[in-house]
């Protein structure tokens, strides 16, 4: 019996992007998101990732889905790039702004049963959390409010695709004290989000040969990206406006405060890289450091 | 373990073309390639022919990738115009050798393989991609081994699991892996290479169009011999792209090793030739020294602010010397006219030399440095080249013309390549790959190609017309000895007779008389001398040190190194520290000693070295090639 083809779903998450130094604030101190420029943010491109490892070593069927503005179209096309994936979904509606982790999660879920044609998603892989909102709940959520079980911090998996499970690493730290992988088994359908260290290898000719010809294939498809795109807005979702937006959000945003910007504690010395003697100092020093510095 | 029908090693440009004519015949085939990605590890001079033998049929690159080869490939210019100048000093006496280069061509282009090799390499696996195969960069090739009972190779590489396959073509190059594990062939001597130092140099289209007075369908080589070498068996090269200019030279290994002189030094010499300086002058700026005092800070505020400006000039005087560049710049609509164009450049100038201390004047911009060993055929083919079912091209098989001051390695291995798949792709409709069915019909087919007869006979049309471009050269001027092979050349019968005296004594004889420090270094310099004019020229170029030239290449640095020093007291490795072109060895208490970290990976050091490439993506990756 022919084993049923994998369905992948991807929650991703449009961010500010923040290695470009080009953030901007309103005067409030909130992030000013119509300035800032928007990027696929590390954790997605890591959830994205493991798609594209589903996709590459099972042949799977990806969707990506994504709740934000309509810029939020160049973040899909990123993860397409990055993941030869065959659906992109935009959850748009202007009801669902203001949401926190628990409408947003609502918004998803009902995104993630309109994926891969309606059939829904064996794995749905979010990443570890978002750069601009640290809570990193969204995906547990999510997973809950699916009923899916939920592996967090995934470093590595595989699929036994007739036995319907999934066979993962997880990776913990135990900050100072040491870290742990744990290895966990699971039925499908699973929610497992990417540990933001998840890099998949493909060791054999084959996945290299199809890791070649889906990335190209990628490009094709992101080429025309707006074919692969699907728009639901709350109506579409069947959302019931009690859930989603701000009212579906019990979350009380008290107040948010502009991180002030640390003075560095580093101090800088300028040294003639031609001058010996300044050498010698430079020399002597780092031997100073190295050898007064605790081994971790 | 998986299972395919052929493996390729290497993605060279002979590697790619066994892929596609594989692909062409509808076989499934995969190629390994060690670099990140095909193309950042390959080096040439290079000028690509296609050719037309009188005799015999050699198979072209247009024949495998087709027509679009001609209408899409990104190569730079057909060479249309071949000039030999004999150098001593700051005198020069000049043949055009244009008739010599066309002989027996369809055409000739100067390539950049970094630009090249990534076209053919989607071209190859488009198509191959259909049957099955592809490519696989990133990944190298450790070893070989056949299973008991099976003539299937199973194939180790560093990175990946091992896996089958029944036949597999060496295209790993000159300094070829799988020849050395297998011992296929012995390493190649000092005897049998060339050493080839390359730097690519930057030069605006269209100011490099009227320097060298062609039009955007025409490019230029200059070859030069004599003093330029500093007394070595070998010459200079020439050769115009778009806009840059390949500048470099070969050298014999023997007389390298004869009189070892560092490669960076090689190459400022040919460089401070005054003609050379001439062709690759261009107006470059310079941070003057400063004696104001200002504080750190605002040096360095000043010194992003100039880079910021330096970067902007720079782009748009390449747009404005550049064909399309002017029309671009134009339809963008940040510019009116030409003259705007120009004005704002003069006004960038002006910023750098008022604001910033900067000064504008005569030198040249280099971009990349190089090295590469290069086979000489006529001493090292292999006769028979392959091992079991394993067959070699191109430069593994130590396949490559040097006719007069051309070298033909590139072609030569194209057509090596064709020849290889044709024989895999027999084998594999038969499924026989016996040595007699594979390897001997290999052999038999690449010993008929005009390219095997280039490399074991002198061709005498070839030298008809070779002389016939020398023939205002005065006979006596070249020393009696010269002088009378001339008069003997001169007339047709005994042309014939002589050439035919010298081809039955083979090449293994005549070569060490025909290629010696007299015909590549002294006669030259004595034509020069007295006959040729003074280049009236004061600009001496300011090389860059072999830290900065190094400073410029691109490195992913291995942890483990690469090779391995076995004979740290040899001969052999003292010399290896001058003659290392990236200076990777230091001898320290009488011990060669290795730093591999600069390698790039030229071969040079690997007649008396445990010789491996490094692992898949690690190493060098050059930008031009
Ligand atoms: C300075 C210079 C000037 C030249 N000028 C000319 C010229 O004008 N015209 C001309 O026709 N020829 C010229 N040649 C010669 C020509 O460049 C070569 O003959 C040609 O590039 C050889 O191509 P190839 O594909 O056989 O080998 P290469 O281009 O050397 O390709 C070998 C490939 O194999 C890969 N590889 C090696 N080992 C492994 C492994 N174990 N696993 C995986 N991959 C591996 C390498 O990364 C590389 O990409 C010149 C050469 C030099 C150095
Ligand atoms: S160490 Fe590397 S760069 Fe130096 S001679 Fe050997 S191969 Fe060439």
């Amino acid at each position: 019996m022919p084993v049923r083809p994998l369905n992948v779903g991807v929650i991703v998450k449009l961010e500010p992007d923040f290695s470009e130094g080009n953030v901007s604030y309103n005067p409030d101190g909130t992030l000013n998101r119509a300035e800032t420029k928007n990027i696929l943010g590390p954790h997605s491109a890591a959830a994205t990732l493991a798609a594209f490892y589903c996709k590459v070593k099972y042949d799977a069927k990806v969707a990506i889905g994504t709740m934000g503005p309509p810029i939020a179209n160049q973040a899909l096309r990123q993860a397409q790039l990055i993941s030869n994936a065959d659906e992109l979904h935009l959850y748009s509606d202007r009801i669902f702004a203001g949401a926190d982790t628990l409408a947003t999660a609502e918004v998803l879920r009902l995104g993630v049963s309109r994926m891969n044609k309606g059939l829904g998603a064996d794995i749905v892989i979010s990443g570890h959390r978002a750069s601009d909102g640290e809570t990193g709940q969204t995906g547990p959520q999510t997973a809950w409010k699916l009923s899916y079980p939920f592996i967090g911090n995934v470093i590595d998996f595989h699929i036994d695709q007739e036995g319907r499970s999934i066979y993962a690493k997880r990776f913990i730290s135990l900050y100072g004290f040491y870290d742990v992988i744990e290895e966990i088994q699971a039925p499908l359908p699973v929610f497992i989000s990417a540990d933001p260290s998840y890099k998949p290898s493909f060791n054999t000719i084959s996945e290299r040969l199809s890791v070649a010809r889906n990335l190209n294939e990628a490009r094709n498809k992101a080429d025309n990206f707006e074919k692969y795109l699907q728009v639901y807005n709350s109506e579409g979702l069947g959302a019931d406006p009690r859930y989603v937006g701000l009212p579906g959000s019990p979350t009380i945003v008290y107040k948010v405060e502009k991180i002030p910007k640390a003075k560095a504690k580093r101090r800088v010395e300028f040294v003639d890289g031609n001058d010996t003697v300044q050498l010698d100092m430079v020399a002597k020093k780092l031997l100073q450091l190295m050898t007064e510095a605790p081994i971790k | 373990m998986e299972r395919y029908d052929v493996a390729i090693v290497g993605g060279g440009t002979s590697g790619l073309t066994a892929l596609r004519q594989l692909a062409n015949l509808g076989k499934q085939a995969v190629l390994l390639e060690a670099g990140n990605t095909a193309g950042t590890k390959n080096i040439s001079g290079g000028i690509l022919y296609s050719k037309k033998p009188k005799n015999g049929r050699v198979y072209n690159i247009e024949d495998v990738f087709g027509r679009e080869f001609i209408d899409d490939a990104p190569y730079e210019r057909p060479i249309t115009r071949y000039i030999l100048h004999a150098t001593s000093k700051d005198k020069l006496y000049s043949i055009d050798l244009t008739p010599v280069h066309e002989y027996q061509i369809n055409y000739a282009y100067s390539v950049l393989l970094s630009k090249l090799i990534p076209w053919l390499a989607k071209e190859a696996s488009d198509m191959s991609e259909k049957m099955g195969g592809g490519i696989i960069s990133g990944v190298h090739m450790r070893s070989v081994r056949w299973e008991q009972g099976s003539s299937d190779i199973v194939i180790d590489t560093d990175e990946l699991e091992p896996f089958r396959v029944k036949a597999v073509i060496a295209a790993d190059g000159v300094n070829s892996e799988l020849a050395e594990v297998t011992k296929a062939r012995n390493k190649f001597s000092s005897e049998q290479l060339y050493q080839g130092v390359k730097v690519v140099i930057k030069l605006p289209e269209t100011i490099l169009e009227e320097r060298f007075n062609v039009t955007s369908e025409e490019g230029a080589a200059h070859l030069f011999a004599g003093d330029v070498t500093m007394n070595h068996i070998g010459g200079g090269f020439l050769y115009t792209n778009r806009d840059t200019i390949s500048l470099g030279a070969v050298y014999h290994m023997d007389s390298l090793m004869d009189n070892p002189v560092e490669p960076s030094r090689l190459m400022d010499t040919l460089i401070r030739n005054k003609l050379v300086a001439e062709f690759v002058k261009d107006r470059v700026p310079a941070k003057k020294s400063s004696q104001a005092l200002i504080s750190k800070d605002e040096e360095i505020r000043q010194h992003f602010m100039a880079v910021k400006l330096l970067k902007t000039w720079n782009n748009l005087r390449s747009e404005y010397y550049s064909r399309d560049g002017i029309k671009r710049l134009i339809e963008s609509g940040k510019y009116g006219t030409k003259d705007e164009i120009g004005s704002r450049i003069a006004f960038l100038e002006n910023e750098l030399v008022e604001k910033y201390n900067y000064e504008f004047g005569d030198n040249y911009v280099e971009l990349e440095y190089s090295t590469k060993l290069i086979p000489d055929g006529k001493r090292c083919r292999m006769k028979a080249p392959y091992y079991k079912n394993i067959l070699f091209v191109g430069d593994a098989a130590g396949r490559g013309v040097f006719v007069g001051p051309r070298i033909e390695g590139l072609n030569v291995g194209i057509d090596d390549a064709v020849r290889a798949a044709n024989a895999v792709a027999r084998s594999l409709d038969r499924n026989n790959f016996d040595e007699q069915y594979l390897g001997n019909f290999y052999t038999k087919s690449v010993e008929e190609s005009p390219y095997t007869r280039d490399m074991k006979e002198i061709d005498k049309d070839y030298l008809k017309i070779f002389l016939d471009c020398s023939k205002n050269i005065p006979k006596d001027i070249v020393g009696s000895r010269y002088g009378m092979i001339f008069k003997l050349m001169s007339s047709g019968t005994l042309r014939g007779i002589a050439v035919g005296f010298a081809n039955m004594l083979g090449f293994d004889r005549l070569l060490p008389l025909v290629e010696s420090v007299d015909t590549y270094v002294n006669v030259p310099v004595e034509l020069a001398d007295r006959l040729g004019k003074t280049i009236d020229s004061n600009y001496v170029p300011s090389t860059p040190s072999l830290q900065e030239r190094i400073a410029k290449l691109d490195y992913n640095d291995d942890t483990f190194p690469h090779i391995q020093v076995t004979k740290p007291r040899s001969e052999f490795m003292q010399k290896m520290v001058s003659l290392c072109p990236t200076r990777c060895y230091s001898c320290e208490n009488g011990d060669v000693i290795l730093q591999h970290e600069g390698c790039i990976e030229c071969g040079t050091c690997a007649y008396e070295t445990l010789w491996r490439h490094p692992r898949g993506t690690k190493g060098v990756s050059y930008k031009y090639g």
